[in-house]
């Protein structure tokens, strides 16, 4: 039982090392797609704000939300980690930032 | 011999105002009338909680070069500009169609000339992406391989910078043009390679002075990845009524009123189909960044109950752009479905009998 555990805890990190990089951009997900698909919804798209909210729901919950409206700017936290996107012009709509 | 000419010149007036086009607005045919086979199965009720179900947001349909049918829902109006998601793709490729005819490449270019981070894929020409057939490791899964998709880690994080750039640093799994995998990076890798072909001072406005405003486009959006590059997988923003444009054009053989915008070699291209690809490895078959009803090898016609010539551009969650030519039908279909209810061949099958009464 004992070695069993060792080797799967081996075969874990090795998992672990080979998908590091998408395993420390995993959590990003959630709040950089809830921010970017909401700043579209709502500057590129126009709709509400309530419809933007229900549009862009996932399973993963988002913790915080803001949306300045003088600058165009969301952000949204969730998962540990926080992303931004802003509206630039009529034609280039929204991107996420930095 | 001069008698003649006036006649003459009436005639092919007369035959030129026998073709509607759009101008500032569509014009508008003979409404259909048995639409409620096609209501019933594309504006279901709609639920806003579950999101379950078919979710039409806009349905346009369009005969002849005038509107025969028009209906919004959800948010949706005719004023929208509604994402296309993945529509972007066959609109970067009519795009490129215009830049094709400026004579600023060739389909059997290495993409490499035009970018050169692809050094590692020096094969790759522009004709293999536009066929999806760049032979790169992708995995485009968006909701349900979350942690291995390539198309969600480029929209929203180690790519959303550069998305180009991290499309090119994937390994190769094929040769280039020896196997389909439809890749949303192939799409960027071409809209990266158009700022060298166009130069970067055009490029900024190119979709719009290229196509956008010949077609009488007025409120398209194209949104950039961090370095500037138009997101051609995914982020274009069209009217219902403005995709139809494109569709028209599409329908027409690449021709604009008295313009040929895109050669009518380009137009070919997108519409043969690829020769590697095979059945069922997607939900139609691919041409040059189109989907083409088209049997392959034995298998029967994606769309059976829509005429072989049928061609299409498709997004997530539903958005669709659907050209018959034999019909003169031009079908955009903007949705928001969560869920795999809704089939092209259904929506295809209704709009053909209501427009055939």
């Amino acid at each position: 039982m004992k070695r069993f555990l060792l080797l799967l805890l081996v075969v874990l990190l090795g998992w672990g090392v080979y998908e590091r990089e998408n395993l420390w951009a995993f959590p990003d997900i959630i709040s950089a797609y809830t921010a970017k698909e909401y700043c579209s919804c709502r500057y590129v798209t126009n709709n509400d704000a309530g419809y933007c909210r229900g549009y862009v729901k996932q399973w993963l919950p988002t913790s915080q939300f803001t949306d300045d409206s003088a600058s165009k700017t969301i952000t949204v936290s969730g998962m540990g980690r926080s992303n931004s996107a802003q509206w630039l012009s009529d034609r280039q709509g929204c991107r996420l930032i930095p | 011999m001069f008698k003649g000419l006036p006649l003459l010149l009436l005639l092919i007036s007369l035959t030129v105002q026998a073709e509607p086009w759009p101008d500032e607005d569509w014009p508008v045919g003979p409404r259909i009338t048995t639409v409620s086979d096609l209501e019933t199965y594309a504006f279901p009720p709609r639920d806003d909680t579950t999101r379950h179900g078919i979710r039409t947001d806009a349905l346009l349909i369009i005969r002849d070069g005038q509107i025969v049918y028009e209906r919004y829902a959800g948010p949706t109006t005719e004023q929208t500009p509604h994402l296309t998601w993945s529509i972007s793709k066959s609109l970067m490729a009519t795009v490129l169609g215009v830049a094709y005819g400026e004579g600023l490449f060739k389909l059997d270019d290495p993409a490499l000339k035009f970018y050169p981070a692809l050094e590692r894929h020096p094969a790759i020409t522009l004709a293999n992406l536009l066929n999806w057939a760049s032979g790169l490791d992708w995995q485009e899964d968006y909701e349900y391989a979350p942690l291995k998709s390539s198309v969600v880690a480029m929209l929203y994080t180690r790519g959303h910078r550069d998305m180009a750039a991290f499309t090119a640093e994937h390994d190769r799994y094929a040769a280039p043009g020896q196997a389909f995998r439809y890749s949303s990076g192939d799409s960027n890798l071409l809209a990266t390679a158009l700022k060298t072909m166009v130069g970067p001072q055009r490029y900024f406005d190119y979709p719009w002075t290229a196509l956008f405003e010949p077609l009488g486009i007025r409120h398209a959006v194209w949104e950039t990845d961090g370095s500037g590059t138009f997101v051609a997988s995914s982020y274009a923003y069209l009217t219902a009524r403005d995709l139809a444009r494109v569709g028209l054009l599409m329908a027409r053989g690449g021709r604009w009123n008295d313009r040929q915008l895109l050669p009518k070699d380009w137009v070919a291209f997108s519409l043969k189909p690829f020769e590697a690809y095979k059945a069922h490895q997607d939900e139609a078959v691919p041409g040059g960044h189109w989907w083409l009803n088209r049997p392959a090898e034995s298998a029967i016609s994606p769309w059976p109950d829509a005429p072989p010539d049928t061609f299409a551009a498709l997004g997530h969650w539903g958005q669709a752009l659907y050209v018959i030519p034999s019909e003169k039908l031009v079908i955009v279909r903007y949705g928001d479905d969560r869920d795999g209810s809704y089939k092209h061949n259904e929506l295809l099958k209704r709009v053909l009998q209501a427009v055939r009464p």
